[in-house]
């Protein structure tokens, strides 16, 4: 064959009278690492660990799905599984030499062992890094179409995605310094055990912890992912020298990296993360009485929640003693306001974007009107109880007066009187329900907790 | 020290066999994963919340059927595969003694308090954990049959708190705490596929992506 095509064999001596030039046609062997990240363990490592990653989101979606700031902390909290699991990756590639007992026959090649460790193990670290990107796009594309507001987090993913890779890096000179074949599962159940259980101390070595979960309304600062990737990008590469380079003394620079990082992480006066501005604002609907206001993290949720507050927003009209608002924002209410019953986290009362049970929303709200939240010790009012059943009446109101009814002799005979003060209430004038309600709101809201009652109507 | 001279005495098929496997490192190994379930329990102080014990209750089943489950490997596939006699009940055996030697030891990790993460949850978390172990040895190979096992019950652990509704609850059955009967049923189902897999087919001669 004078012309060889693109199909001839790859290494194939050149035939003798073969022009030159036909050599660039000549298709060049590929390089170990392609051929290392497309065939073997390497791709199924990555299956692997977006698989794990989507399964577990997945059954949590309900806590998750519509916020930009929960997908961004479900998926940083999964780093708990995704690193015990490629530890395990990285260790199996590690002992494959020792499975194919050709450990030998690589001592003989031209390659330094550094060059032969990183074609082998690179494929698993990038893999592995692969499939927990693919996991968080799933995750982004399943909560976008139920967002309310914000936009994507992505601080958290430049640690994460190095820390992952990492750690199957570190996972493969495990694998080749211990010969046994359970080093991979132990290695995992032992990192996700200690992962598991450090995180319940808040001290400093937790924030050391890649896997610490960072809460909705938190964004990491400037140099969090710096930081995160100088100290589980140094330990790796310190590892990795360590184990394989010609002067291993080299691993000392990336140590000295890693050990400033972590100073920076544990012992910096600056808490690596910082409240998201966006959750320190609401949006308002000021056409009411009280006004309703949600956090701006979800503000595509304020017609919903207005919706619901809707019946009792109508029956105050005309009412004075009232809070200013129903507000939606961290830390303490004004006097002049009450809390708006929250709806984070995700998954109870909110969940992907709707209002799950708007009527008992609706109560939650009236009960924060009264202002017994600030009151420690003051119980359950007649009166609180007859405000609610005429604004907002609880979901299972009818059950409990079934269940009084039904009940001793005692709870009949309260039941009667509950029922008669409604009733009498029901057919009060308008005007005469607006004056009562006033009186009770200025009553109630007036911070005295051991106030007595306002007269029945 | 080999499996081979932990076992002395005229050489008869089924203690062949038992070598070849090196069977008493298996069972060695799972006294091992005991004791360090024992060990891991105790540091839980579990009398203050026995639902502190799922871990506990996950991950020693997990590692007592990855030790099982590697334990599945045939150094001889191919001489196996001219065997005349049937295979599937050496198989079989090889698979049930060590999950019963773990369903025996494992449960001293958890004694007591049997609704909130005890020895039945245990006993059916291995059941379970053995049958991917098994039907990912037929698939996959023995040495790698681990690997999924351990992801699907990390994921499921990860979403203890999360999972909420008949099927999710049954979905993340290694952290059911009530080892109630639909949990139940579906361990015991995972096991006696993957256990048939195994007796009928046998572990994957090498492993698939190695």
């Amino acid at each position: 064959m004078s012309h060889p095509t693109s199909t001839s064999t790859v290494g194939a001596p050149e035939a003798p009278g073969t022009p030159p030039h036909s050599t660039a046609r000549r298709r060049r062997a590929p390089h170990p690492l392609r051929s290392e990240a497309l065939r073997g363990f390497a791709p199924w490592a990555g299956v692997t660990t977006a698989s794990a990653v989507i399964a577990s989101m997945a059954l949590n979606s309900a806590r998750w799905q519509g916020g930009w700031a929960e997908t961004a902390s479900e998926l940083h909290t999964t780093q708990l599984i995704v690193l015990p699991l490629t530890v395990a990756a990285g260790c199996w590639q590690g002992g494959r030499e020792r499975r194919r007992r050709t450990g030998e026959l690589w001592a003989t090649a031209a390659r330094a062992p550094l060059a032969r460790l990183l074609v082998s193990a690179l494929p698993v670290a990038v893999w592995t890094a692969l499939g927990f990107l693919a996991a968080t796009v799933s995750a982004m594309l399943a909560t976008w179409p139920y967002t309310q507001g914000d936009t994507p987090h992505l601080g958290l993913l430049p640690g994460d995605v190095v820390t992952t890779a990492g750690v199957a890096l570190v996972g493969h000179v495990v694998g080749r310094v211990v010969p046994w074949r359970l080093t991979g599962p132990v290695l995992a159940v032992a990192l996700f055990a200690w992962l598991s259980t450090i995180l319940v101390d808040a001290g400093g070595p937790s924030r050391l912890t890649p896997a610490r979960p960072v809460g909705d309304d938190l964004l990491p600062v400037w140099w969090q992912p710096l930081a995160v990737i100088g100290w589980t990008g140094g330990l790796t590469a310190a590892a990795v020298l360590a184990y394989a380079a010609r002067r291993r003394i080299t691993a000392l620079l990336p140590l000295a990296v890693a050990a400033a990082a972590a100073l920076a992480l544990t012992t910096s006066t600056e808490v690596p993360y910082r409240t998201d501005p966006l959750a320190l604002r609401q949006v308002c609907d000021t056409s009411t009485t009280p006004a309703v206001c949600v956090n701006a993290r979800y503000a595509g949720v304020l017609p919903q929640v207005r919706a619901a507050l809707a019946p009792v927003t109508e029956k105050l009209e005309g009412v004075r003693g009232l809070p200013a608002r129903w507000e939606d924002l961290p830390g303490s209410t004004d006097r002049d306001e009450a809390q708006l019953p929250i709806l984070t986290p995700r998954g109870w009362s909110f969940v992907r974007g709707r209002l799950t049970h708007p009527r008992q929303y609706a109560w939650e709200a009236v009960a924060m009107l009264e202002g017994g939240d600030r009151c420690e010790k003051r119980g359950t009012r007649t009166t609180d109880e007859l405000v609610e059943h005429y604004l907002a009446p609880s979901p299972v109101e009818a059950d409990f007066d079934r269940l009084d009814a039904r009940g001793t002799k005692a709870d009949r005979a309260a039941l009667r009187r509950t029922l008669a003060v409604r009733a009498r209430f029901a057919a009060l004038s308008p005007e005469a329900r607006r004056t009562w309600l006033s009186g009770y709101f200025i009553a109630a809201r007036s911070g005295a907790c051991s106030d007595p009652e306002v007269p029945l109507p | 020290m080999t499996a081979h001279s932990l076992l002395p005495g005229p050489l008869s098929g089924p203690r062949l066999h038992a070598r070849s496997r090196a069977v008493l490192l298996t069972l060695a190994a799972l006294c091992g994963t005991a004791l360090a379930a024992v060990w891991a329990a105790g540091l839980l102080d579990a009398y203050l919340d026995p639902d502190r014990r799922v871990r506990v209750v996950a991950l020693a089943p997990l590692l007592a059927a990855a030790v099982i489950g590697t334990g599945l490997h045939s150094p001889s596939a191919e001489l196996d595969a001219t065997a005349v006699r049937p295979w599937w009940p050496r198989r079989l055996a090889h698979l049930l003694a060590p999950t019963a030697l773990a369903a025996l030891l494992l449960p001293l990790a958890v004694l007591g308090h049997p609704e909130t993460f005890g020895a039945p949850a245990v006993v059916r978390n291995l059941l379970g954990c053995t049958g991917l172990v098994a039907a990912s040895a037929v698939l996959l190979g023995a040495r790698l049959s681990w690997l999924p096992a351990t992801g699907y019950v990390f994921a499921a652990v990860l979403s203890t708190s999360g999972a909420r509704g008949h099927w999710a609850r049954l979905a993340t059955w290694p952290v059911q705490a009530q080892a109630g009967s639909a949990t139940w049923a579906v361990a015991l189902t995972v096991f006696a596929v993957g256990a048939a897999l195994y007796a009928r087919h046998g572990a994957r001669a090498g492993t698939l992506p190695d």
